[in-house]
């Protein structure tokens, strides 16, 4: 099938079933950012071990002990009622995280920006084309949950670079922290017709003694009618609102972490 | 894409592209919550049924004397995942409505208490609902 290298609008996914949570395709590889052991400074050591994350191999668990192989940020599992994750009360992933969710993403190219619209959490990131500069770390007032994106062609490879991230977000789903410093590289290669490479490199001299630089990651293009719920095409309103966040949680996350009845009253 | 190149694109969905991550996980990561060996399975009665996000949520009486009590049910897929697999809204709602017998298999919380993990129900017509397989021409079955 012919495809122009360039032209990355379209619904995206790396996920088994096309669309809607769960895990990702066999090719699209996992949801960690890297299985290469992060090297930290001491500073970035006690930002990781202050993080519990809820993916992964459960803590202290026999599978646990059965991966060494693995570096520890994958063998710590803990409910999510213990954890500390800020993505349990419904507040953005951010980047690289998003990219590692097991949903669709849709890419919106206008004539000076590329939007990634992500179904989770319908979040929306900017990756600004107009040649603007990155701005300075320093020189970012407000860090944003979705952080300063810009982006360049390098050939046949978009190259997007962002910093101006909001430390509360993590690097991945197992608790991989990130500085106010982090500069994050995305390399997204157009390989085949239904094919997106994503080759990431994290840079964090406050965290990390050196740049941490993940798997190749793979998503693939949805045919235009494959999301479609009562008849209407598009990417699902998988909003994560806390009105429906917070009662989770009180019915039915936390008593399930620690044995304790729900809280009374509704939350929402 | 061609009609014949979405099919086989689907096809490979289908087949070719299920999870692989080496240890499952929820949508939520509350399935590090739930001890799968202990998992247990008895007749209940449905009291309520959410279809909603972040995951789908039954409640259920058992009478039984081993597991006797008043239930709440984590279902692994959210509305995302059971319309994927064909299950909409109308469809769960109307065979998961209060008062309806099912067979539950579930895995019990860690922690103890009374909320679970869903793994399977059944009907009393001997029909799997929302984990099952998904009806012909569905989109395939949500992995978690």
């Amino acid at each position: 099938m012919p495809f122009q290298p360039r032209d990355l609008a379209g619904i995206w996914t790396p996920n088994g079933n096309g669309f809607g949570g769960g895990g990702r395709c066999r090719d699209c590889g996992d949801r960690g950012f890297s299985m290469e052991f992060p090297v930290f400074t001491p500073a970035g050591q006690a930002a990781f071990d202050k993080n519990t994350p809820s993916y992964g191999r459960a803590k202290d668990s026999d599978d646990a002990k059965a991966h060494p192989e693995e570096h520890i940020g994958r063998r710590r599992a803990q409910p999510p009622a213990l954890g500390n994750d800020t993505y349990g009360t419904c507040n953005p992933m951010g980047m690289p995280r998003a990219s590692l969710y097991p949903d669709p993403v849709e890419l919106i190219v206008l004539p000076d920006r590329i939007l990634q619209h992500f179904q989770w959490g319908y979040g929306l990131r900017t990756i600004w084309m107009d040649g603007r500069k990155l701005p300075a770390a320093e020189d970012i007032d407000i860090p944003r949950w979705w952080g300063y994106a810009v982006g360049r062609w390098d050939g046949n490879t978009l190259v997007v670079e962002s910093t101006g991230y909001d430390e509360r977000t993590w690097v991945d789903h197992f608790g991989y922290p990130h500085s106010d410093e982090m500069v994050l590289q995305e390399r997204y290669t157009r390989i085949n017709y239904d094919t997106i490479e994503l080759k990431m490199t994290l840079t964090d001299p406050k965290y990390y003694a050196k740049p941490w630089t993940s798997e190749t990651k793979r998503m693939h293009l949805l045919p235009k009618t494959f999301i479609q719920s009562s008849g209407w095409n598009g990417l699902l309103e998988d909003l994560c609102a806390p009105a429906n966040e917070l009662e989770f949680n009180r019915l039915i996350r936390d008593p399930a972490g620690t044995g304790k009845p729900a809280e009374p009253g509704d939350k929402r | 894409m061609t009609r014949s190149r979405e099919v086989a694109w689907c096809v490979a969905v289908v087949l070719g592209c299920l999870a692989t991550s080496g240890s499952l996980s929820g949508h939520h990561g509350t399935l590090v919550s739930y001890d799968r060996d202990q998992a247990w399975t008895a007749k209940a009665v449905v009291t309520e049924f959410r279809y909603v996000n972040p995951h789908a949520q039954i409640y259920f009486d058992v009478k039984d004397k081993e597991h006797a009590g008043h239930w709440s049910g984590e279902l692994l897929p959210n509305p995302a995942q059971l319309i994927a697999s064909g299950w909409t809204r109308k469809r769960s709602t109307e065979m998961l409505k209060a008062g309806t017998p099912i067979t539950v298999t579930v895995a019990p919380a860690r922690a103890g208490g009374m909320v679970v993990l869903m793994l399977r129900i059944v009907n009393d017509k001997g029909e799997e609902l929302l984990g099952a397989a998904p009806p012909p021409g569905a989109a395939p079955r949500p992995v978690p």
